[in-house]
């Protein structure tokens, strides 16, 4: 079984560093056959993995790192965000519609990063469990080749 | 850590208008959540928020703004946002922002009319 090709950065969960995972996953998104449109996607959706754990994964004055893999696939780009720290209970994923009202909305945020990433993203999974981490998988296909 | 971003306050037509250029991230909308905190005292019908300069934005930037124009909205306020990028635009498509008040339009001019 070949390995697919991957590249991982890891940077402290620090809101100072999410623009430089943007640049790493964008410079492994622009040797495969994305779209600009594609790769403007991918920007935003790993950036939002990356604030949620900048924002959420570890209590205030513990420094934590996040990890992001993106792994090259021959059709496909699959980024996994993954931090080990507080975790949540998956179950309580709000979705837009029944958030978007809510008057307890954060200044910095609307609470809907995971709802960008299955906008942006064809397909992802997120696996988390209170006090173990957080596992964020993304993934996009790259556009057939015409001719 | 230097990163791309800076925003300043104008004013066209006698509105205010708020012009950011560059990323608005998790780390930088708190410099734009400060200048849009500061526009209370201004008077006029609406705030001019010009990102035609911003190339990235995400849901903090989204929140960041959603928050001015709740603010805006309780004074009867609009929030006027002027964008020509497709992708900025999709964006707050994706996040319903664009019901409420605030509007998108592509160019300054149009956006310090209405």
């Amino acid at each position: 079984m070949t390995t697919q090709p991957k590249v991982t950065v890891e940077v402290p969960a620090e809101s100072e560093f999410v623009a430089v995972v943007r640049l790493a996953v964008s410079g492994v998104a622009s040797r495969m056959g994305f779209t600009l449109e594609d790769i403007e996607d991918i920007k935003v959706a790993v950036s939002e993995a990356c604030t949620n754990v900048v924002q959420h994964a570890y209590p205030v004055g513990q420094r934590g790192m996040v990890r992001v893999e993106s792994i090259m696939y021959d059709d496909a780009l699959e980024i996994v965000v993954s931090d080990s720290g507080a975790g949540f209970d998956t179950s309580h994923i709000v979705s837009a519609k029944n958030h978007s009202d809510q008057s307890d909305q954060g200044v910095f945020g609307l609470g809907l990063g995971l709802t960008f990433i299955r906008s942006l993203m064809d397909s992802s999974e997120v696996e988390s469990n209170c006090g173990s981490g957080t596992i964020v998988r993304m993934q996009k296909k790259v556009p057939i080749q015409e001719g | 850590m230097v990163i791309e971003f800076s925003v300043s306050l104008d004013h066209h037509a006698g509105l205010p208008v708020v012009r950011v250029a560059g990323e608005i991230d998790v780390y930088t909308c708190p410099k734009l959540h400060k200048v849009l905190s500061e526009l209370s005292g201004d008077v006029g019908p609406s705030v001019v928020l010009d990102l035609t300069n911003v190339h990235y934005i995400d849901s903090t930037g989204l929140g960041t703004i959603a928050h001015s124009a709740r603010n805006l909205s309780k004074l009867n306020r609009q929030m006027n946002v002027v964008t020509n990028r497709p992708q900025v635009r999709k964006i707050f498509e994706i996040s319903g922002l664009t019901a409420k008040n605030i509007r998108l339009f592509e160019e300054e001019a149009q956006a310090c009319v209405e």
